[in-house]
């Protein structure tokens, strides 16, 4: 997977690209709007982090141009105004995601595999991980023999989370996906919720499942 | 009595003193001079009421002419205080939102059209006053998530590197959380900073306020297990109200947050959306210490805390409240906070308006 960091900040750029190269992606970095233009013009990537603030053409007027220019390289917007209507100027001007900083690293190489991957991988009915099942359709849970119920917010928290097995999944991505909330709540719900369905699926059960990643977020796997 | 009554009463008291002189003139000139000549040439034959005769005619018009001079004076009075009424209500609705305002000039450059002037420059320099300010919160804000976004990554590397020791992991872990509290009160003051500059579109569809009230009160239950909190909702109708729907969620959730931090172990949580025309009204009563009246209009002021009233510290970042005001605001609402014997009720009217027609 090859990937264009456009972000003339060159500490942030260059734990990206290592982040990014941990995950065994190919990275460029270019520091400006013009050379990100040419760059994706030139070279197909198969995904695009592009920083809104950059000297000379921003990032917004890179994203347009290219776009019209029918390139349809997958592209995440960073931004550090963060806030709404930034983030839904740059939905509008054809980004696929969003996401403001600080942000954490583990999103950001969440969210790029998610748009590499975008509509490639088929989604699995029933999601196992070691003698955990989650059936989605009939969104039966089951611990060994043992069913497990849950709340309907427990249930998308799980889900998200098992879809994203291996993977820490950043509280701001879980706000995002299972509460559809476009802002920081603010509180410690996430962390409440986690600490509630780890009850459900974890105590009483070997081995543990849900980890938290501290200052992070969480993952589901299985201990080495 | 207002200047205007003032003056048109001034103004009948001179008009009417003058008419004095000139009836008492006119009365001397041609009553008396008459009655001289007649003396003098002793025809009686000459009619002696004519004397009575001028002076009536003298009251009925005198009379006419003084209630004509004061309906003049009052319109007179009126039209020279025109602008100053003006000013007054352009006054009253300037608010640190709206300071570059102008107020329309007569431009004859009289004495009220000067006052108009100098009036209008000193709310433009006021204005250019809180814009700096207001520049100066957004760009200090901005500023500081560069290194904030470089501290957080390269922290969060080093987090990633599996043969750092425990002591110093929980070391670095423990500034991610503050590198992210700092966050989150940058968030809320560039959200509250542009605000206040009106630079936030928010967007208006009908919302089921029904709906978010009930999926708020099921995240306050998670929120309210830990200090075994007693949380109710016991009403909560169907009402739908043109809204922005993630920041009605958030001030809910903003609201309910504080609700379950400043209660205390085993109180209690209550929540209620009824109609209350032409308004929704959602009340949130928590128990917890109450809050002090000198304190309660200070409350959403920004980064204020009712320290007194909690000895423990809350965590947070201290602009929930500010932000939950702006949202109501925003949505044309009025937020309200009671607190007395141990029970902290917020109220949130919010005007239902054609969000349920639309709906």
């Amino acid at each position: 997977m090859r990937v264009l960091v456009v972000e003339d900040e060159k500490k942030t750029a260059s734990f990206i690209r290592k982040a990014l190269q941990a995950e065994g992606c190919a990275v460029d970095v270019c520091g400006t709007g013009d050379d990100a233009l040419a760059a994706a013009t030139a070279t197909p990537f198969d995904a695009l982090v592009l920083d809104i603030m950059l000297p000379g053409r921003d990032g917004l007027s890179v994203l347009t141009q290219l776009r019209a220019r029918g390139n349809q390289t997958p592209v995440l917007l960073l931004s550090a105004r963060g806030e709404v209507n930034e983030r839904v100027h740059g939905l509008n001007a054809g980004a696929d995601d969003y996401l403001p900083k600080p942000f954490v690293i583990a999103e950001l190489v969440a969210r790029i595999r998610a748009l590499a991957r975008r509509g490639g991988e088929p989604k699995s009915v029933v999601l196992r991980l070691a003698n955990l099942s989650l059936d989605t359709v009939t969104r039966e849970l089951r611990r060994g023999e043992t069913k497990i119920e849950l709340t309907a917010r427990e249930y998308r928290l799980l889900e998200y989370l098992l879809r994203g097995t291996g993977r820490i999944c950043g509280r701001m991505s879980i706000i995002e996906k299972v509460w559809d909330y476009d802002f920081d709540p603010g509180t410690n719900l996430v962390d409440v919720y986690i600490k509630r369905l780890r009850e459900k699926i974890d105590d009483g059960f070997e081995p543990k499942l849900l980890h938290t990643v501290r200052g992070i977020g969480y993952v589901m796997k299985e201990p080495a | 009595m207002t200047l205007r009554t003032r003056l048109t009463l001034w103004y009948a008291v001179i008009f009417s003193l003058s008419l004095l002189v000139i009836g008492l003139a006119m009365y001397s000139e041609l009553v008396l001079e008459t009655r001289a000549k007649i003396a003098h040439h002793r025809e009686a034959t000459i009619d002696d009421d004519a004397g009575v005769d001028i002076t009536q005619i003298m009251l009925v018009y005198g009379g006419s002419a003084i209630v004509v001079g004061l309906l003049g004076g009052w319109w007179l009075t009126r039209r020279t205080f025109a602008p100053v009424a003006a000013l007054t209500a352009a006054a009253e609705t300037i608010h640190e939102g709206n300071l570059h305002r102008q107020l329309p000039r007569s431009g004859n450059g009289d004495e009220l059209d000067r006052l108009t002037e100098v009036f209008n420059a000193m709310t433009t320099r006021l204005g250019d006053a809180f814009q700096r300010i207001r520049e100066f919160t957004l760009h200090a804000s901005h500023e500081l998530k560069t290194p904030l976004t470089i501290l957080h990554g390269e922290i969060e590397t080093a987090l990633h590197d599996e043969n750092l020791p425990p002591g110093p992991r929980e070391k670095l872990a423990g500034q991610l959380d503050e590198i992210q509290r700092l966050t989150k009160i940058v968030d809320g003051l560039t959200l509250l900073t542009k605000a206040d500059a009106g630079q936030i579109a928010l967007h208006f569809a009908p919302v089921p306020l029904g709906e978010i009230v009930r999926d708020v009160f099921a995240d306050a239950q998670i929120l309210a297990k830990p200090a075994h909190l007693d949380v109710r909702l016991t009403a909560c109708e169907e009402i739908h109200l043109p809204g922005d729907k993630h920041r009605l969620r958030q001030l809910l959730l903003n609201l309910a947050d504080n609700a379950v931090k400043y209660n205390h172990p085993g109180g209690s949580i209550e929540f209620s959306l009824r109609r209350a025309d032409p308004d929704a009204e959602l009340i949130l009563t928590n128990t917890g210490a109450t809050i002090p009246a000198e304190m309660l209009p200070r409350v959403c002021d920004r980064f204020f805390r009712a320290t007194a009233a909690h000895p423990t510290p809350v965590e947070g970042c201290g602009l929930g409240l500010s932000i939950a005001q702006w949202i109501v605001s925003a949505h044309n609402g009025v937020l309200r906070i009671v607190s007395m014997e141990g029970r902290t009720t917020v109220t949130v009217r919010l005007p239902v308006g054609t969000g349920e027609i639309n709906s």
